[in-house]
């Protein structure tokens, strides 16, 4: 658009306003403009008389294009929806505490001998309530473990607080010793003792499954009991098909020997069992070896020893309470919500970008005919 | 015809414009029949500078209305005069027209034929002079109907380019080509 187009513009509209002409040229325009409003067109009296007689004779469709302002109030609705929703199923979903308390866990570690394959611990908790470290008090916090006729997997983990450096020395290599002398063995220790104070040690022991009890009595004597969890897997019903799985194996493995034996036997029959026996030889080594883990595993125990002094030693967080489970659980159910809602957007955001793009070229196309059809 | 006030059109439209000003008056907006009586003429006037042609300007008038009174409902005073509203809808009727028209010539070319002749009486209204009426046959559609908003039908700028769905300086620009062309073409049919 040129200079001279934009002035001619604004005087037009200034003209189209009413405003006085300056020039020959708006003069001419202005008087262009006033013959063309002063014509008479106006609708014929057929016309009036269908349009005003027919519109009434019909009945109205009550149809309401939502407003613009729904938008306002749908938003904070489903977000509200989907508030309550969530404080709903953290109400529900408050229940009792999944955890055994400490008092319970000799009641746990016997149900978990009783029931197969159901992993329980229990926990001794608080930094304040630290259990101090009596003989008998430590005998009587080490549960019994395991059922001495099953195949048993036990991980334990404890917390001793020792009162200095010096104790935290010693108490680590007192631990090491403990589990050498039961039959096991220590598998990592991390000792660490900052420049600012305090300490800590992080060692993890394998000691024979029967010392299990033993080795607890003994290493939560290093020191005040902080916390200790114990948990027990079954795994004699693991061993027991794994058994039955390495004999059937061995049964099959025979049967192809015998059979690769009979000199009668076509070659490409040979061939076929031959591939055979030799999958089924190696099917046997694997389920031999899992079964020579389970039996480690059902055999040894894993005890994860902190051994820390009481400045470096953090409090042990305390059990959530009733609003705190339906906290937590309403704003995982929020946390789940808004989850789903991202991978719903994800998933639709390029529908919806194609679909504006398709519109959008719809509505140039729409355009392009219709001045096409106007300037014809 | 001059229609004036709900008087003017007769007894039984007055009958009738009051049970549809009933729930009109609850949402504090004219009755349909009250802006079909003040908005036909202005509908009709934008309907033949559009497509040139009384006879089909009447027709497509009558749809506007019907196709308005059907959607009555859905108008909404605040976004717009009921004037703009008319004109929308009388454009979205014409361009229908319009492209039936075209598929129409194409298929009978040899019938086809450019406006219709009106040998008898002034196209585009009384009071206009020849040269002018001959200079606004020779206009194209599109420059006419933007003459018919911003002139007679006196829409301001941002109303027009709404009914156009143009910007208002496309709008603006194609008002003024639309004259400097009226002008020339009058300068050359006194010539």
């Amino acid at each position: 658009m040129s200079a001279s187009d934009v002035i001619g513009i604004e005087r037009l509209e200034a003209l189209l306003r009413g405003d006085a002409p300056r020039t020959d040229g708006e003069r001419a325009r202005g008087a262009l403009l006033a013959e063309l409003r002063g014509a008479t067109l106006r609708a014929p009296e057929a016309l009036c008389t269908r349009v005003l007689a027919a519109a009434p004779a019909r009945r109205q469709v009550f149809v309401r294009r939502p407003s613009r302002r729904l938008t306002f109030v749908v938003v904070p609705a489903a977000l509200a929806l989907a508030v309550a929703a969530a404080l709903i199923h953290g109400l529900l979903g408050s229940g009792a505490a999944k955890t055994v308390q400490h008092g319970a866990v000799d009641q746990a570690l016997s149900s978990a001998a009783r029931a197969p394959k159901t992993p329980v611990f229990g926990v001794a908790s608080g930094s304040a309530a630290a259990v101090p470290a009596t003989p008998s008090l430590q005998t009587q916090l080490a549960p019994t473990v395991g059922s001495g006729t099953r195949l048993q997997h036990t991980e334990a983990s404890l917390q001793v607080r020792v009162p200095d450096v010096r104790g935290l020395s010693a108490a680590t290599s007192a631990a090491t010793r403990i589990a050498t002398s039961l039959g096991g063995y220590a598998q990592s220790v991390v000792y660490r003792t900052p420049a600012g104070g305090g300490g800590a040690s992080y060692i993890e022991l394998r000691v024979p499954a029967q010392n299990v009890r033993t080795a607890l009595a003994k290493l939560a004597a290093l020191g005040s009991l902080v916390s200790q969890q114990v948990s027990v897997q079954d795994l004699q019903h693991d061993f027991t098909v794994e058994s039955a799985q390495i004999a059937q194996l061995r049964r099959t493995v025979a049967a192809l020997a015998k059979a690769l034996r009979n000199p009668a036997l076509p070659d490409a029959q040979r061939v076929l069992l031959q591939i055979r026996l030799a999958e089924e030889k190696r099917a046997l080594s694997q389920r031999l070896h899992a079964r020579t883990g389970t039996v480690t595993s059902g055999t040894t125990a894993r005890i994860s020893l902190v051994l820390s002094t009481e400045k470096s030693i953090g409090p042990v967080a305390h059990h959530r309470g009733k609003l705190g489970r339906m906290i937590h659980s309403a704003v995982g159910f929020l946390g789940l919500e808004g989850t789903i809602v991202l991978y719903a957007l994800i998933v639709l955001s390029p529908l919806a970008a194609v679909a504006a793009l398709l519109w959008g070229l719809a509505r140039a196309r729409r355009r392009r005919d219709e001045q096409r059809l106007l300037t014809a | 015809m001059t229609i004036g006030g709900p008087g003017a059109v007769g007894p039984g439209v007055n009958a009738v414009s009051t049970s549809l000003d009933a729930p009109a008056a609850l949402s504090a907006r004219p009755g349909f029949a009250d802006v079909a009586a003040d908005h036909l003429d202005a509908v009709y006037r934008y309907l033949v500078y559009l497509t040139g042609d009384r006879s089909a300007a009447e027709d497509l008038a009558a749809e506007t209305f019907e196709k308005a009174f059907r959607t009555w409902r859905r108008f909404d005073p605040r976004r717009g005069t009921p004037r703009t509203w008319l004109c929308r809808i009388a454009r979205t009727v014409a361009i229908d027209w319009f492209r039936a028209e075209s598929r129409r010539k194409r298929r009978e070319e040899t019938y086809a034929r450019e406006l219709p002749p009106t040998p008898d009486e002034a196209l585009f209204g009384g009071g206009l002079s020849a040269p002018l009426e001959q200079a606004l046959r020779e206009l194209s559609p599109a420059e006419r109907e933007v003459v018919a908003l911003r002139v007679l039908l006196e829409l301001d700028g941002p109303s027009a380019a709404r009914v156009l769905g143009i910007s208002q300086t496309a709008c603006s620009t194609r008002l003024s080509r639309a004259l400097q062309r009226l002008e020339e073409r009058i300068g050359d049919v006194r010539e």
